[in-house]
C-alpha cells in the first residue's frame, strides 16, 4: 500500500466561519493540493492504459471517476472521495478551481475574479458573466455594510465596464439610494452572508463549463435519466414510488384498474355521464331520469351516495366541476344550465336565455364566471348570479354538449361544425381549428390542457397535441360505436392511459404513448356511455352504462357475485 | 399647399381677433417688452398685473432652462404656492433636474445625499420607480454623457421641463396653458388629417406650416 506523504487526505476546504453546512456536508469540490495533473501521478491499481470504461467504448474513464468522486463528496463521504482522488490520480478539480471556490466563500472578490481569468477553457462571455455575478455579490455585501461610496465605486469601475447585463445598471444604482428595496429584489433575500455566498457558488457552478467544475450531483442526474427512459418504455406503469436500480424497470398489468370493486345502482335510468372532481374526492353522474347524483369517494376507496339533485326536467348529458370542486354545472336536453353546491346539494342558480337554449357549459379558470354554448351557435359568458356578461356570435358552437377550457383559462374548446373543433381565445377572439374528416361525437381534454382526445363517428379516437401548434399524434381503436354517444378520457399516472366506453358494454383501456390496447373490461350489461378516471387515484376508474349502473374499477378483488372479469388482450 | 382656395376670400377676419392671438402668444412666452410696444401700437387694453406676473414667470422659466432647478422651485413656491404639491410629476421632474446638475458637476456625494433625502420618497409609488432607476443610473457611469441615459442631461429635456412648468403656472393663475396661436395650428393640422382620412388619396395633403409660410 502506498505511503501517504502528509496528512492531506484529511484536509477539507476551509471556511472562515467554520464547517460548511448547507448544500452538502462539504462542498463537493475536492481537496486542496493533494494531487495535480501535472505533478507526479499516483500509481494506479487498475490498468493505466484504459482510457474508456464499459463495453461500448463511449465513457471516458477520467470523467467517470470524476463524477463518482463528486457523488461521494455530495453524499458526505469526503474521506473516501479524497482517497479516490489520490488512488486514481484523477483529481476532481484543478488547484485553480479549488482556490477560486475558497476565495468566493471567503469573500475575496477581486482575487477570485483574477483567478477566474487564469482558468483555462473558458470563453470571454462566460468570464464576463461570472465576473458580473461575483462583483454583484461584492456590491450587495458593501451596501449591506453601509459602505455606499465603495459600492458605487465597484459599480462604476468594475461592473459597468464589463458591458454585460446592462439593464441591471439602473436597478443597482437605485439600490444605493434606496437599500430597503433590496429585500424585494428577486435575486436576493434575507439570508446569512455565508449562505448567500454558497448560493453564488451554486450559480457560478451552473455558469462555468462542466469540464471546469463538475455539475453538482451529475451521477445522480445520469441515473435519473436512465430511470426516466425505463419508465417511458414501461407500458403499464401506473404507480408512484421508488424504482430499483438493480433490475430494469417493467411493470405488470396489475397496477391498472381491471377488476370491478363496486357497483353503484342508485340511478333509475341509463347513466349517460360521469366525472370525478379535480381532487378525486367526489364523483358526479347523470342519468336519463333527469337526476344527477353526487357521490363521495372515501379514503378507503369506497364510493357512497351523498346527494341526489333534482331540478332538470329532462336528461342531463354533461356535468362540469368548478376549479375548486365546490360546485358543479349541469346541462342537458331541457336546454338550461344549473349550478349546484356540492356540500348542501342545493341548486344555486338556473341559467336560461330567452327564446334560446343552452347546450353546453364550462367554468372559467377563476371560478367566477361560466361559459355556455347556445342553440344559435354563439357562446355566452355569465356571472355567478345568472346574468349574461358577454356573448360571442357567429359559428362558435354546434349542437353538442361539450365545452372545454384550456388549463390557462384562455381558450374555450367547442365544436363549431360537425367535424371541426374550435379553440376560441375568448379575450382576444383568436381562433384555432382542428379539422377531422368525419363527424366528431365528443372530445376530452387532458388535465394539463395540452392534449385533446377527439371521438369520431366511426368509432376511432384521435389524439391531438394542442399546445402550440396543433398536431395529430395518434389513433386508438378496438372499441365499437355506431349509434350512441360514447365518451373517452385520459387517466392514470401522468395521464399515461386512455379509456373509453363502448357500445358492446365493455370498457377499453389503451397505453397512450404506444397506442397499445391494454385491457377490455367486461361486466356491464349495456353500452358503456362514459368513463372517468380518478385524477387523484390512478388505480380507480368509473364507468357509466345503459344498464343503469356505474361500475368502479380498481385493483382489489371483490367478493360479490356479479364480479367483473377481465379479458386479456 | 394648394394656391389660395377661392373660399378664403369670403371669410372676414376681425382685426382685433388677430391682435388677441398675437397678444396671447406674447403673454404665454413672457415677451414683456414686445408686449408693451405692441399694446401701445395697437391701442389695446392690457391689465397691469399681467406684466409683473410675466416677469416672474420669465425668470422661473429661464432658471429651469438653465438647470438651476432649486431657484426655479423656490420662486415657484413663492409665486404659486401649492402648485408643486398638486403636480407631483412636475415636482419630480424639477427635483431630478437638480440631481442631474449635481451629477454633471461631479458632486457625487452631494447627489447621493440629495437623492436619498428628496427623491426616494417618490419611489413609494410604482410609476416613479422606473424613472428613478434611470436617473440613478447616471451615477453608475464615470461619464454620464456616454451612458444610455444621456438624454436626461440634454437641454431638450430641460426645455421640456421648463415648458411644463410654465404651463402649470399659467393654469394655476387661471390663464390658458396653451397660446391661441399654438391651438390654431394644432386645430388646422387635425382638421386636415381628418379630411384626408375620410377622402383618402383624393383629399388634401396634411397641413404643413412650413409650406404654408412659403406660399
Amino acid at each position: 500500500m502506498r505511503v501517504v506523504e502528509d496528512g492531506t487526505l484529511s484536509k477539507r476546504v476551509k471556511v472562515s466561519s467554520g464547517k460548511i453546512g448547507g448544500l452538502s456536508d462539504d462542498t463537493s469540490v475536492g481537496e486542496q493540493g493533494s494531487c495535480s495533473l501535472s505533478g507526479s501521478m499516483a500509481p494506479l491499481l487498475a490498468s493505466e492504459d484504459d482510457k474508456v470504461v464499459g463495453s461500448n467504448g463511449v465513457i471516458s474513464k477520467v470523467e467517470f471517476v470524476r463524477i463518482i468522486t463528486e457523488a461521494l463528496y455530495s453524499l458526505g463521504y469526503s474521506k473516501i472521495g479524497a482517497h479516490l482522488e489520490e488512488e486514481s490520480g484523477i483529481p476532481l478539480h484543478s488547484n485553480l478551481v479549488l482556490t477560486f471556490v475558497q476565495q468566493i466563500l471567503d469573500g475575496q472578490w477581486d482575487e477570485s475574479v483574477t483567478t477566474l481569468h487564469q482558468i483555462d477553457l473558458m470563453d470571454e462571455n462566460i468570464i464576463k458573466l461570472a465576473s458580473f455575478a461575483i462583483l454583484e455579490q461584492k456590491f450587495f455585501e458593501l451596501l449591506d455594510g453601509e459602505e455606499e461610496m465603495d459600492a458605487l465605486k465597484t459599480l462604476r469601475t468594475q461592473i459597468i465596464p464589463l458591458r454585460v447585463n446592462c439593464d441591471r445598471a439602473p436597478e443597482l444604482s437605485y439600490f444605493i439610494v434606496c437599500p430597503s428595496q433590496i429585500s424585494l429584489d428577486k435575486t436576493h433575500s434575507q439570508e446569512s452572508r455565508l449562505s448567500s455566498r454558497k448560493k453564488l457558488l451554486g450559480e457560478l457552478r451552473k455558469l462555468l463549463p462542466p469540464t471546469v467544475i463538475i455539475p453538482e450531483n451529475r451521477l445522480v442526474c445520469l441515473v435519473e435519466q436512465a430511470l426516466d427512459l425505463q419508465k417511458d418504455n414501461c407500458r403499464f406503469h401506473n404507480s408512484v414510488g421508488e424504482m430499483s436500480l438493480l433490475v430494469d424497470h417493467q411493470c405488470g398489468k396489475d397496477k391498472i384498474p381491471y377488476q370491478t370493486v363496486q357497483i353503484l345502482k342508485e340511478h333509475y335510468g341509463e347513466v349517460w355521464f360521469l366525472k370525478f372532481s379535480h381532487n378525486g374526492r367526489y364523483l358526479a353522474s347523470s342519468s336519463c331520469d333527469s337526476r344527477v347524483i353526487i357521490w363521495v369517494v372515501n379514503v378507503d376507496g369506497h364510493v357512497i351516495m351523498r346527494h341526489r339533485l333534482t331540478g332538470h326536467r329532462q336528461p342531463v348529458s354533461y356535468i362540469s366541476w368548478s376549479p375548486e370542486d365546490d360546485q358543479i354545472l349541469t346541462c342537458g336536453d331541457d336546454k338550461t344550465v344549473r349550478r349546484w353546491d356540492i356540500d348542501s346539494g342545493e341548486c344555486l342558480c338556473v341559467y336560461e336565455k330567452q327564446n334560446l337554449g343552452l347546450v353546453s357549459c364550462g367554468w372559467a379558470a377563476d371560478g367566477k364566471s361560466i361559459f355556455t354554448g347556445v342553440t344559435d351557435k354563439s357562446i355566452s359568458m355569465w356571472d355567478l348570479k345568472g346574468k349574461e356578461v358577454e356573448s360571442w356570435k357567429g359559428q362558435r358552437t354546434h349542437c353538442m354538449a361539450d365545452l372545454g377550457i384550456t388549463s390557462d383559462g384562455k381558450e374555450l374548446i367547442t365544436l363549431c361544425k360537425e367535424n371541426v373543433v374550435l379553440l376560441f381565445g375568448w379575450e382576444t377572439e383568436s381562433e384555432r381549428f382542428i379539422e377531422e374528416n368525419q363527424t366528431i361525437t365528443s372530445f376530452a381534454l387532458s388535465e394539463d390542457g395540452k392534449l385533446l382526445l377527439v371521438s369520431l363517428w366511426d368509432g376511432d379516437i384521435h389524439l391531438w397535441d394542442i399546445d402550440g401548434c396543433m398536431e395529430w399524434i395518434g389513433e386508438y381503436n378496438g372499441h365499437t360505436r355506431s349509434r350512441l354517444l360514447v365518451r373517452s378520457c385520459f387517466g392514470g399516472l401522468e395521464q399515461a392511459f386512455i379509456a373509453s366506453g363502448s357500445e358492446n358494454s365493455k370498457v377499453y383501456i389503451w397505453h397512450r404513448a404506444s397506442m397499445e390496447l391494454v385491457f377490455s373490461l367486461s361486466g356491464h350489461s349495456g353500452a358503456v356511455n362514459c368513463v372517468s378516471w380518478n385524477p387523484a387515484n390512478p388505480h380507480m376508474l368509473a364507468s357509466a352504462s345503459d344498464d343503469h349502473t356505474i361500475r368502479i374499477w380498481g385493483l382489489k378483488r371483490v367478493n360479490s357475485k356479479s364480479n367483473g372479469t377481465l379479458e386479456k388482450v | 399647399m394648394d394656391a389660395d382656395p377661392p373660399q378664403f376670400g369670403n371669410i372676414d377676419v376681425n382685426e382685433s381677433d388677430i391682435h388677441t392671438i398675437v397678444l396671447s402668444y406674447l403673454v404665454h412666452n413672457c415677451f414683456k417688452d414686445t408686449l408693451e410696444s405692441f399694446v401701445s401700437c395697437t391701442g389695446m387694453k392690457q391689465p397691469v398685473d399681467h406684466m409683473q406676473d410675466m416677469e416672474k414667470r420669465k425668470r422661473i422659466y429661464h432658471f429651469a432652462l438653465d438647470g438651476n432647478a432649486s431657484k426655479a422651485i423656490e420662486m415657484t413656491e413663492e409665486f404659486a404656492p401649492g402648485l408643486l404639491e398638486e403636480n407631483k410629476d412636475l415636482h419630480f421632474d424639477l427635483l431630478s433636474l437638480h440631481f442631474v446638475e449635481l451629477v454633471s458637476s461631479h458632486k457625487t456625494q452631494e447627489a447621493l445625499l440629495f437623492a436619498q433625502c428628496q427623491l426616494t420618497d417618490f419611489g413609494k409609488e410604482q410609476k416613479y420607480v422606473k424613472k428613478l432607476e434611470d436617473f440613478m443610473a447616471l451615477l453608475a457611469y464615470d461619464e454620464p454623457e456616454k451612458s444610455p441615459m444621456f438624454h436626461l442631461l440634454s437641454s431638450d429635456h430641460r426645455q421640456h421641463v421648463a415648458e411644463s412648468l410654465n404651463r402649470a403656472i399659467l393654469a394655476h393663475t387661471k390663464l390658458p396653458s396653451y397660446s391661441a396661436m399654438e391651438r390654431l395650428i394644432q386645430q388646422t393640422t387635425v382638421v386636415r388629417q381628418c379630411l384626408s382620412q375620410e377622402l383618402g388619396k383624393d383629399g388634401h395633403k396634411p397641413f404643413s406650416l412650413k409650406d404654408f409660410l412659403k406660399s
